[in-house]
């Protein structure tokens, strides 16, 4: 790699971390900045560089948030005694634009994953069960995956909450709206039918 | 090179680009591989990858040479295996085992069997310890490690229920006195584990110190994730 061309190749080499990019990606996107959009280039790094900085976590929620309590934990509309755990931020957003919770979150930046030596500890969840041991929690609404992890994760977030007389629910898992049972997959059908209520 | 509806397991998933899953499976006629499924993370395919996940059965259509295949097809021909609270740990550690030991694109049809047996001794009601320890005799059979368990390694007679022996990790059981080295093993505990048979509470203590003797120098140095994870999740507890 010649001086000249330094630079290039550690912006290609840095955008290159960013998810399903590839060496193609990058040295398109690091042309277009550098070529078409310089004052974009700028903004970009810019906004990293204060997303970086200013950006921590929620010391209740565990959520990304630029004050040391996120504005959902801080609102008074909201019920503290309802605690939903999701596993991503994503999860937060989807479950906040449907409106359908009004209680309050805990985030846990991922799942239990044995074979990738994700435990309790690596997921954080001594502050989860700090949160529990506060007094304020009443039911522990467990949202993560329908995934064997995920429900592996409920399982044993379930079991930290019983330990302390809380009630663990989890969400629902069936026929999705505007789904037709002869399309669904018996996996999903079956817990359904499992889940079943008076009408 | 394709392989049609081949049966298998999905023993572990990485997330793979942007939208793909690479996949760890275990199947019954080419033993482990490794397989990408391509845009099963796509959003609003949701139910593409529905079922590849572990503890699942399946039927894997692939094609491709060399470490990695390309699934083409797969299918769901039952429900997944179900698994609750402390059977699924012990079903992630069994997963481990087959990860750790068992090298790609080796056959090992009897340890396939092995395997789907133990997932679903471990989703019924029995004791889960006694799935893993038949589990674990088989696997460091089909491995080529086969415990020694019908006769005394150094006299050749049989193995006696009632008689007290030490288990030699090169040699096998040795009917000694109290002074051996080895580990003390009753012989009602070996010829249980022999035939598959029912242990005790004591017979399974006995058996699990012996199975792991027997595993520790395959898996090497670096420790079990799952096995870590439970003892700290029984201390917690």
């Amino acid at each position: 790699m010649s001086d000249d061309t330094k630079a290039l190749e550690d912006l290609k080499r840095a955008l290159r971390r960013l998810p399903g990019i590839g060496a193609k990606s990058a040295q398109r996107m690091a042309f277009h900045l550098l070529g078409r959009d310089r004052g974009a280039a700028r903004d970009i790094a810019q906004a990293l560089l204060r997303a970086v900085d200013r950006i921590g976590h929620c010391q209740r929620c565990n959520n990304f948030s630029e004050t040391e309590v996120c504005a959902i934990c801080r609102s008074t509309r909201r019920d503290s005694g309802l605690l939903c755990v999701v596993e991503s931020p994503a999860d937060l957003v989807s479950l906040e634009q449907s409106g359908a919770f009004g209680g309050t979150y805990f985030v846990l930046m991922g799942h239990l994953s044995p074979l990738d030596g994700i435990g309790p500890e690596e997921l954080g969840l001594p502050k989860l069960e700090a949160l529990l041991e506060g007094g304020v929690v009443r039911e522990v609404i467990l949202a993560t995956n329908a995934t064997v992890e995920g429900e592996a994760t409920a399982h044993y977030i379930g079991e930290l909450a019983r330990r302390r007389n809380l009630l663990a629910t989890r969400i629902a898992c069936g026929v999705p709206i505007g789904g037709e049972l002869e399309y669904i997959d018996r996996g999903t059908l079956a817990r359904a039918f499992s889940g079943r209520r008076e009408a | 090179m394709h392989t049609d509806g081949e049966r298998g397991f999905i023993l572990h998933r990485y997330p793979y680009r942007e939208t793909s899953l690479l996949l760890e499976a275990f199947t019954h006629g080419c033993g482990r591989v490794g397989l990408v499924a391509r845009g099963v993370r796509r959003p609003g395919k949701t139910f593409a990858g529905a079922h590849l996940h572990p503890f699942q059965p399946l039927l894997l259509s692939w094609s491709g040479r060399g470490e990695l295949g390309t699934l083409n097809r797969v299918e769901a021909p039952e429900m997944a295996i179900g698994l609750k609270g402390d059977a699924m740990w012990c079903a992630f550690y069994v997963n481990e085992l087959v990860l750790r030991l068992l090298h790609r694109h080796e056959a090992h049809a009897d340890l396939y069997d092995a395997y789907d047996d133990v997932l679903r001794k471990l989703s019924q009601d029995g004791s889960q310890e006694q799935a893993l320890r038949i589990f674990e005799k088989r696997l460091l059979a089909g491995l080529g490690y086969g415990l020694a368990l019908t006769r005394d390694a150094r006299s050749g007679e049989p193995l006696y229920a009632h008689q007290t022996y030490r288990y030699l990790p090169d040699e096998g059981p040795v009917a000694a006195d109290a002074k051996s080295p080895g580990l003390v093993v009753a012989g009602a505990t070996l010829i249980a584990l022999a035939c598959e048979a029912l242990l005790d509470a004591k017979q399974l203590r006995e058996a699990k110190s012996l199975l792991r003797m027997a595993l520790k120098p395959l898996l090497g140095d670096k420790p079990l994730y799952t096995r870590s994870l439970f003892r700290s999740m029984q201390a917690q507890a």
